[in-house]
């Protein structure tokens, strides 16, 4: 290339081919995107954050959170389970041929043909639909993180290591605003081995007044403060604990099918 | 070539040059062979620039065919996708009604009466003229909207809007479309608030 | 060296003393912010009463203090350089670039004031709010435009290799900075397009900008350095043009909450490097392999090679990690900082100590206050880096597959990866000492310059005026 115009022009070049993959695309794609229907339900996912956890977004962008933590979850692949839901007026001849298939952890045209056969004979089936990976297997989701999981979050904090567990579902997993703080002042007290540092300075350690605050977080004899003194959280760990028990991504959708679990009998 | 060079290196101080050499065939050949190679690998894993493909699914069919299809669970999808596309448009996608145009679903008693019988003559007939819904009173025209739906279709749309929005009441099956179908005849009548009342619940 | 080449070398004198001497600066505040973050993870309990000395804080500020604070600047400074040798043009109208360097400087440090302060965009690689980014992004573009004209007004016409890695790195920095600083900090784009686009520009920065600038300096040296021609024209154009476009393609990790064709484009585009890599390796290795000229000795040419080989085991390393089923052990493990630290440090920073150690003296006119240092600092360098990537890279690989097994409990993957962090712990200390060193040589030839000046000043102040200017 004998001239500067030439390199420029190739550099220009590969790099608006770049830009349109990664950007253009992207944006037209999802950039205006809105909530999307839950799987066999009437509801709409995802719905914005209540205004607590979306100040406890900026607390958690402020301070770094993303450096060591996840919010996506892996899904590796998906299987299904065939399960009888009413053996029919045959259920000797049913349960003779249950005996002989194999109904869990099958691919979806095994499970089809495997329902048509029971059905076939008098039975009535339903298939389930079980993500499968080690993030599910951990319990760190249900399913794996989609673009909808994301849309109400500004910055989006996906993260890039895994220093501490992923974040994408843990107010299903630990729905206690009590832990959150408790795990924030002093993670040693609930999680053994836990490398996190204390995040002592969103807390404020007064001395107890007429009458010990509400807010007073219930240590442990090691961690607890001197005597006459409590650990109150400053709003800011209340926040970031809100934002933290609203981060859920467990329902199904479309681009995540999964059976979810059958909601306990009253 | 190169023994050129060994004689005439680059003198100490000037700036360095580059020789011409033509680039080896071979490889463009490793360039070619994974330009194939990268190719098999998108055609399979990326759903073909499809918005809804996520990994681990590797394109749209098999995405959809993961979609659960069978049981309770499923009728409510396709009702779901049936009455957004021929109901929600008047009576909204979330069950609200629009006013002037069509009245709520949500919490109206002709949707959660014990039996269907009454709520499922009003799409297979039609229904005109005065009549009361959630203590509002409503007077336009509706056409037989629930006519070119199967039965399957039909019923899936009726159990959809009687178990969503709040609302709990029990299914609707293709059989019973089906009998009241063919209880209407081919040109029924268009519903009134009185000739629905006449019918047993 | 010929009149000439002396008035080249000096009309870079400023700039290059200010923008090699703020990298210097940068440099040892970014390995000592690094070397504090690592040492969160020993005794975490001592650094939970201030928000400025979290991991959160520390290391972003590590990362972005090494990348713009440092590479960028050392990088378009010798770029300046390059394109004025090359050209056997000088550089005129030095002054822009000088306070282009200093408003450079100052945006560093705004920026990470507001890292420590809370005001974190929250973006990997682009934490700098919006007054730092601002005034990083003016300044390069006005040193980018000075030597931008310093190349098309060179005197010695046609191109050399190193022209075209450098000036797609000059236009390539604008570009994605602020499509990323628009996108994501001025009017965000919605949802999880805001993670695309920091990926893009992630990977654009961090991987493509310091091969090719990195690149552009080594296919100077190398060939200058060891007296022999750069193998070859066409070769280079080979690499530069499937460099270019493959790296830039890629980004995006594997199983990202995002449509698949994202990714799978990325892991594609990935594997194609292995051509460019291929290429740069015939380069490299076609044009020293008979050279008669300077042994390795721990000085600019063991630099400039050792660069060279760390580049390529960088490259090597993005790729396996983006091969699918290797990905899915190394993501969310350390092998990505390893990787990461390899380009930005091994590959990257040693080649512009090379260069520096080569330009420095040639600019100002004075040697080096310790020339054996440089010796010194050159092994302390490699040393720190080698053990800082294999212990992290080992370690990734260990903490990914404990990551991989559901049985293994979270806490036993974090425990693992304790004596690789320790390693690495020791790793950042000799680069700690490295960059002191280099520093040290750097300022102290800054100050002698600093005292030459005042010393002529002085000269001149109270010289005894001649006869003709002394009026009766």
């Amino acid at each position: 290339m004998k001239n500067g115009f030439a390199i420029f022009l190739t550099a220009f070049l590969v790099l608006v081919t770049s830009w349109t993959a990664f950007v253009l695309g992207p944006q037209l794609q999802l950039g205006r995107a809105r909530q999307v229907a839950v799987l066999n339900s009437s509801d709409v996912y995802p719905t914005s954050r209540p205004g607590e956890a979306a100040q406890g977004l900026v607390v958690y962008r402020a301070n770094g959170c993303a450096a060591c933590h996840t919010e996506q979850v892996q899904q590796d692949g998906v299987v299904c389970d065939v399960v009888l839901s009413s053996a029919g007026k045959n259920p000797s001849v049913v349960s003779n041929l249950l005996a002989t298939l194999k109904l869990s952890g099958i691919t979806e045209e095994a499970a089809l043909a495997a329902g048509d056969k029971i059905t076939a004979a008098g039975g009535k089936v339903e298939t389930h639909i079980i993500p499968t990976g080690p993030d599910i297997a951990r319990g760190w989701g249900l399913r794996h993180s989609v673009a909808e999981d994301f849309l109400y979050d500004n910055p989006v904090q996906l993260g890039s290591l895994r220093i501490g567990p992923d974040l994408a579902d843990v107010g299903r997993r630990l729905p206690d605003a009590n832990w959150q703080l408790l795990h924030l002042y002093a993670p040693k007290s609930v999680a053994k081995d836990s490398l996190m540092p204390p995040f002592r300075y969103l807390f404020e350690t007064k001395k107890i007044g007429a009458t010990p605050s509400p807010d007073a977080l219930n240590l442990p004899k090691e961690f607890a403060p001197a005597d006459g003194y409590e650990v109150v959280p400053k709003p800011e760990a209340k926040h970031l604990a809100a934002y933290l028990l609203s981060l859920h991504a467990d329902v199904p959708l479309y681009d995540a099918p999964f059976t979810p679990a059958a909601p306990a009998k009253p | 070539m190169s023994d050129e060079i060994k004689t005439n290196p680059t003198p100490a101080g000037a700036e360095p040059t580059a020789e011409r050499s033509h680039l080896p065939m071979w490889i463009l050949v490793v360039l070619l062979a994974l330009l194939y190679v990268g190719g098999l690998y998108f055609n399979q894993h990326s759903g073909w620039f499809d918005k809804q493909v996520y990994s681990p699914y590797g394109n749209a069919a098999e995405l959809e065919l993961y979609q659960p299809k069978s049981g309770a669970a499923a009728a409510l999808a396709a009702g779901r996708k049936s009455y957004e596309s021929v109901c929600g448009t008047c009576h909204g996608n979330d069950g609200l009604g629009k006013p002037g145009q069509a009245p709520m679903l949500a919490g109206s008693e002709w949707v959660i009466a014990k039996g269907h019988n009454r709520l499922a003559h009003i799409p297979l007939a039609g229904l005109s003229g005065p009549i009361q819904v959630g203590g509002k009173d409503w007077n336009l025209s509706m056409a037989a909207m629930g006519v070119a739906l199967s039965d399957t279709d039909l019923a899936n749309v009726l159990t959809y809007i009687r178990s969503s929005w709040g609302n709990k009441a029990g299914e609707v099956t293709a059989d019973d479309i089906k009998a009241i179908r063919a209880s209407l005849g081919a040109r029924p009548q268009v519903m009134t608030h009185d000739m629905l009342m006449a019918l047993p619940e | 060296m010929t009149v000439n080449e002396k008035q080249i070398d000096t009309s870079c004198r400023v700039p290059l003393l200010v923008l090699f001497g703020g990298a210097a600066l940068w440099l040892v505040v970014g390995s000592l912010l690094a070397l504090a973050a690592s040492l969160t993870f020993h005794m975490p309990d001592k650094f939970g009463d201030c928000s400025w000395i979290t991991y959160g804080h520390l290391q972003p500020a590590a990362d972005d203090a090494l990348l713009y604070g440092f590479c960028i600047p050392a990088g378009l400074g010798v770029a300046l350089w390059i394109f004025a040798r090359l050209g056997q043009t000088p550089l005129r109208g030095a002054l822009v670039p000088v306070v282009a360097a200093h408003l450079w400087n100052l945006g560093v440090l705004v920026g990470l004031v507001g890292i420590f302060a809370g005001d974190s965009t929250g973006f990997a690689w682009l934490e700098f709010p919006r007054g730092g980014s601002a005034l990083l992004f003016f300044s390069y573009l006005l040193i980018a435009l000075w030597a931008l004209m310093n190349f098309s007004g060179r005197r010695e016409g046609g191109t050399f290799p190193s022209h075209w890695f450098l000036v797609a790195a000059l236009f390539l920095f604008p570009w994605v900075y602020s499509t990323a600083n628009i996108l994501l900090v001025g009017w965000p784009v919605r949802g999880v397009v805001q993670a695309v686009v920091a990926w893009w520009a992630g990977n654009n920065l961090v991987f493509l900008w310091t091969s090719l600038a990195g690149l552009g300096a080594s296919f100077y040296f190398l060939p200058k350095m060891s007296g022999r021609p750069l193998h070859s024209y066409f070769y280079a154009l080979f690499a530069f043009w499937t460099l270019l476009i493959f790296g830039s393609m890629r980004g995006v990790p594997v199983g990202a909450p995002v449509p698949a064709w994202l990714p799978a484009l990325s892991a594609m585009n990935s594997l194609f490097l292995i051509v460019p890599v291929i290429a740069i390796t015939v380069i490299g290795w076609k044009t020293v392999r008979d050279a008669t000229g300077p042994e390795c000795k721990g000085g600019s040419y063991c630099m400039i090679e050792f660069g060279f080989v760390a580049f390529l085991l960088s490259a090597l390393l993005l790729v396996t990690s983006a091969c699918p089923h290797f990905s899915r052990i190394t993501q969310f493990t350390w092998f990505g900082t390893a990787q990461t630290q390899l380009q930005l440090y091994g590959f990257f920073a040693i080649t512009m100590f090379g260069a520096i150690y080569y330009i420095l003296p040639r600019a100002v006119g004075i040697e080096f206050a310790f020339p054996k240092l440089i010796r010194v600092q050159h092994w302390f360098a490699i040393l720190g880096v080698a053990i800082f990537v294999v212990a992290l890279v080992v370690g990734g690989v260990e903490q990914g597959l404990k990551l991989q097994d559901p049985r293994v409990a979270f806490a036993d993957s974090t425990k693992t990866m304790l004596p690789f962090l320790r390693a690495s712990t020791t790793g950042l200390l000799c680069i700690v000492i490295a960059n002191l060193m280099f520093a040290l040589n750097v300022f102290l030839m800054i100050a002698a310059w600093k005292w030459s000046v005042a010393k002529t000043v002085f000269a001149f102040v109270i010289s005894p005026l001649s006869k003709t200017e002394v009026k009766a």
